[in-house]
């Protein structure tokens, strides 16, 4: 149960295209085809493992409905990162990545990594945005980008894992604070009083955070 | 008063000797300076005798000034003085308590005046964002009061404040930072002031849990010392519960997030506890972690969180620490009732944590099993009631869902387990079972039907359990027992107690049933209490309970006894109790009052004996029986139809009525379908005409195509003249149809040409037919004229000699004549 780093994540994006089915595909490894519509805002947690060091993702999904919007602005603070999540198959889910993007942007810390996710990639026929589009836009706001099914699981834990390693790449850079929980950071309890990678307190370096794509 | 009065003195010059102001003019008076006044000073002293004022006058402070004071904390930002005076004077006058000071004559109608001011306040959205932005203020004079506002407000009206909360934004962040204060006041009153607001708000739990407020109240708590510290520990243990009650998401967040660790420390006793005793503000802290405790195991929690969380409670030795305070010394009343019933949640249904339990040793010598002592104290008259309950209650925990206990416990009673003579669960069950005291009864009987339950080996094995009752007698066994005490005892508690364990034995054991059929005298007593009219003192759930062990007796018949066969058995229901009557006395179960109390949770909630008669899991049984009973003794009158029509049961009314209900729904159904039919075939009708109709037309446009396509190519062949691009030669069977299209719409253009032209050439046909008469005319007039010019001719040559001239002026005049026209 112990852990090095335990990193805080939020899941955004419009109301149907899988939050909640990544979430389940990467804590439970199940699929739920049945559109459950989330209130306000549900947890997850899981231990992954990077550069052989123990992380725990605690995993907030949020809710896409516009309703719960300013709810979903109160944990754009305290987190780490966050999976913005478009449907491939509904162009207007990628039409409105700019505005959570400019929500996430103006609500959270600075460094926070922000991973795009064109989900159901399964559904290939039905596809209306193309890969292209969704690597465009990643590269033009500095995210990372992948595809996923939380159907099949193509791409789940790959979209999970790479986005703590860049929190995880970040930290080493001494780009986040980790001294200040509300970064959505902890240290792990054995980790605390001695680590020597680490960098001290007030260890905020440069915000440019190189995203490659 | 003198004070007051000096002091507005002071404030607003003397008055004019000799006249006394009235409050309500001394507060216009202080508004309309707060409200004019340019100078910062002399606002700010208006607010200062304002918020002297608010609690005695506190109507006319808040019916004048409420505007006014928001107007200030917009506008003089900077001046922590007049901030305070200001949030002071609104915290006053929207607070739900009532002051001293406020005059008597007021408190009538005083009532709701917190929260009509509140609400006043609250009406503008926009008000309470700006108190939320004083929150970010650091001095001590605008920090705190802005928090002791914010408590007002939202004790007098959480809903509202927690709604304008969740949409401003970081509203939730400005409150969770005050955490972190290190002015204590503040800290604390921040804690209150969540607590208020995490009250049936599973959004506002959620952020506040996401914002490490676990982590910041176990620090708080920690640093307060635990249990032994004040009324602080107490309230960051309220604020806990209310962000895990209920709340799924947070429990499994707290779960994870491994906090019930920390727990630990908080339920560990000091050595030297029997010194210093309990404090009542101990107690209050433990009972909060109790209570913690049991929010996280809670049945109501879906069974996957309960799981885990009583893993992570036993792993982390929380489970350890609960049954050590079992077992310790001194522990008041009530902290014990509820680690009892904390004990019974942590371990219930998890089979792990229920060994762990059965091995768990109180330090008496000899050293008996705890929960023996536990049974012992359910038995004994002598203990509290509540501390009763949740022993039985931890002993169903204990019985949930595992096997090995319940044979555990069923094993102490049987015979072969002599030569041990120290006390078992299974002996203090049996001498409850039988005892005067009808609480007793009740309890023991409960505790051994969750022996029995879903497990039908016990069944068969507590059936050999063999009861010496007088000296010299007969053994008999406890079952048959529980059939002769039932016919004694005269207590209602004692008989429902029985009742339940005798139903919970039955149901799918027809072995029992054999035995308890036989019991002398017990058939009668079922009978006639299933047919009996009293209606006083709960005897419905006597009569109820009495019929429904006779359906089970229908119901769970292998056919052994010849007088109580299944048959005999249902046609004694119908004879002596009538079906309709029996059907009535079931439902009268499920339609009382502590039907509903009992099924509601596995808990034993009552707050008298009295109260003690049915049991949540016999109500699971019922709810599943029922229905199966009626339908048992409904097929059993089918088998033995030996009756004419005309005698027809209310049952078979009942079933007649069902199967008429049948019939007319197929009737319906039937109507339904010949209605569809009939408008189907309408439909289809139609739609032959439809599709004749347009054969034709298709036929009709066949043969214009083949007519087109025989004119395209006779239009052709005229008009290859005509038209270079010669679109004329036949197109080719083949070609798409828009081809074809394309070609005789050509064609009919060339066709309207060829007529143009035609039409052209007949005009000039005509043209030229009248220009031929007129020349023919003329050739006439011509010829007329010659034959007259020669007559003139003769007759001038008659008369002179002039030929040659004449013969010239003739052909010019021909000339003229054909180029004319």
């Amino acid at each position: 149960m112990s852990y090095a780093y335990l990193f805080k994540y939020i899941i955004i994006g419009d109301t149907g295209v899988g939050k909640s089915c990544l979430l389940l595909q990467f804590t439970d490894k199940r699929f739920q085809p049945v559109h459950d519509l989330t209130i306000g805002v549900e947890f997850g947690a899981r231990m992954i493992t990077i550069d052989s060091k123990q992380i725990k993702l605690q995993i907030w999904d949020t809710a896409g409905q516009e309703a719960f919007r300013s709810i979903t602005r109160s944990y754009y603070r305290g987190a780490a990162g966050a999976l913005l999540v478009y449907d491939i198959t509904r162009r207007e889910t990628f039409n409105h990545l700019t505005t959570w993007l400019d929500d996430a942007r103006q609500h959270s810390n600075s460094n926070m990594v922000i991973m795009l996710i064109g989900n159901k990639s399964d559904l290939e026929s039905r596809r209306e945005v193309k890969q292209e589009e969704g690597a465009a836009f990643a590269r033009e706001h500095g995210l990372v980008f992948m595809e996923t099914s939380a159907k099949t699981a193509a791409n789940v834990e790959e979209a999970f894992i790479n986005t703590a390693k860049e929190i995880y790449e970040k930290i080493q850079e001494g780009v986040f604070d980790i001294n200040n929980e509300a970064n959505g950071i902890k240290i792990g309890p054995q980790h605390s009083p001695t680590n020597p990678s680490l960098p001290g307190a007030g260890g905020s370096g440069g915000s440019q955070g190189s995203s490659c794509c | 008063m003198e004070y007051f009065k000096s002091g507005l003195k002071s404030v607003l010059g003397g008055p004019p000797p000799g006249t006394n102001p009235t409050g309500a003019e001394t507060i216009e008076k202080l508004i309309s300076r707060v409200s004019t006044s340019t100078l910062l000073e002399d606002r700010r002293d208006a607010c200062r005798a304002l918020r002297a004022l608010s609690k005695k006058y506190r109507i006319e402070v808040g019916a004048q000034g409420i505007d006014v004071l928001k107007q200030v904390l917009e506008l003089d930002k900077t001046d922590p003085e007049i901030l305070s005076y200001c949030l002071d004077t609104l915290c006053n006058i929207t607070s739900k308590e009532v002051f001293e000071e406020e005059m008597e004559s007021d408190i009538n109608i005083n009532v709701n005046i917190g929260e009509q001011f509140s609400e006043m306040f609250l009406k503008n959205p926009d008000n309470l964002p700006i108190i939320l932005s004083y929150l970010e203020e650091y001095d001590f004079r605008v920090r705190w009061p802005a928090v002791k506002f914010l408590i007002s407000l939202t004790t007098c009206r959480p809903k509202e404040v927690q709604d304008i909360i969740l949409v401003s934004p970081m509203g939730m962040s400005k409150l969770m930072d005050l955490l972190a204060e290190n002015r204590e006041v503040i800290r604390n009153d921040a804690v209150l002031l969540l607590i208020h607001l995490t009250k049936s708000n599973a959004n506002i739990q959620k952020i506040v849990a996401f914002e490490n407020a676990f982590d910041k109240l176990l620090t708080i708590i920690s640093e307060e010392g635990y249990t032994d510290g004040g009324i602080v520990v107490e309230d960051c243990l309220l604020l806990m519960l209310n962000l895990l009650h209920n709340n799924t998401s947070n429990i499994n967040f707290f779960q994870e997030g491994s906090y019930i660790q920390k727990l630990a420390p908080m339920l560990i006793l000091p050595d030297n506890l029997e010194e210093i005793g309990w404090s009542p503000q101990k107690v209050s802290n433990f009972h909060c972690v109790l209570h913690l405790l049991r929010t996280l195991v809670s049945p109501n929690n879906p069974a996957q969180i309960i799981t885990s969380c009583q893993k992570t409670l036993r792993n982390a030795n929380l489970l350890e620490s609960l049954c050590n305070i079992l077992m310790a010394t001194g522990v008041p009343a009530d902290i014990l009732t509820e680690t009892i019933n904390s004990v019974g949640e942590v371990i219930r249904g998890n089979l792990t944590n229920q060994e762990y339990f059965a091995n768990v040793l109180a330090p008496s010598s000899p050293p008996r099993p705890a929960l023996v002592i536990l049974i012992m104290s359910m038995v004994n008259e002598k203990q509290p009631f509540t501390l009763r309950c949740a022993v039985l209650y931890c002993f169903e925990c204990f019985l949930y869902k595992n096997e090995i206990g319940q044979e555990l416990v069923v094993q102490t009673l049987l015979p072969s387990s002599s030569g041990n003579t120290a006390l078992t669960t299974g002996q203090l069950l049996c001498s409850g079972l039988f005892s005067s005291d009808s609480l007793s009864n009740w309890f023991s009987a409960v505790g051994l039907s969750h022996c029995l339950i879903e497990n039908p080996a016990q069944k068969e094995q507590l059936l050999r359990v063999l009861l010496a009752t007088n000296l010299g007698a007969q053994p008999v066994t406890l079952l048959s027992q529980c059939g002769v005490f039932l016919q004694h005892t005269s207590k209602l508690q004692a008989k429902l107690g029985i009742l339940m364990l005798v139903s919970m034995w039955l149901a799918h054991c027809p072995a029992a049933v054999k035995i308890f059929v036989n019991v002398p005298g017990v058939m009668a007593f079922l009978t006639a209490q299933t047919s009996a009219s009293e209606f006083d003192n709960n005897a419905e759930l006597l009569q109820g309970l009495c019929a429904f062990i006779m359906g089970l007796c229908v119901l769970f018949n292998d056919n052994s006894v010849q007088n109580y066969s299944k048959e005999n058995l249902s046609q004694l229901i119908e004879k002596r109790v009538g079906l309709e009557t029996y059907c009535k006395k079931l439902n009268e179960i499920s339609r009382h009052e502590l039907y509903a109390k009992a099924a509601k949770q596995p808990q034993i909630k009552a707050k008298h004996s009295s109260e003690l008669l049915l049991e949540f899991e016999f109500c699971k049984l019922f709810k599943s029986m029922e229905g199966l009973i009626i339908q048992a003794l409904g097929v059993q009158r089918d088998l033995s139809n030996g009756l004419s029509e005309l005698s027809l049961s209310d049952h078979e009314n009942a079933l007649l009525l069902q199967y008429k209900d049948l019939i007319r729904d197929q009737d319906k159904k039937l109507q339904d379908w010949q209605r569809k039919y009939n408008f189907l075939e309408k439909q289809y009708d139609e739609v032959k005409v439809q599709a004749d109709e347009l054969r034709q037309t298709n036929i009709q446009l066949i043969d214009q195509n083949t007519l087109l396509k025989a004119q395209l190519s006779t239009g052709a062949s005229q008009v290859t003249n005509t038209v270079q691009t010669a679109p004329v030669e036949p197109p080719p069977t083949a070609v798409a149809d828009d081809h074809v299209i394309s070609l005789e719409r050509r064609q009919s253009m060339e066709n309207a040409r060829l007529k143009q032209v035609e039409e052209e050439l007949a005009e000039k046909t005509a043209e030229l037919e009248s220009y031929r008469r007129d020349q023919d005319d003329l050739l006439e007039l011509l010829t007329a004229q010659d034959t007259r010019m020669c007559k003139f001719k003769d007759l001038l040559r008659q008369l002179d000699a002039l030929p040659d001239e004449d013969d010239s002026s003739s052909d010019v005049s021909d000339n003229e004549n054909e180029s004319g026209p």
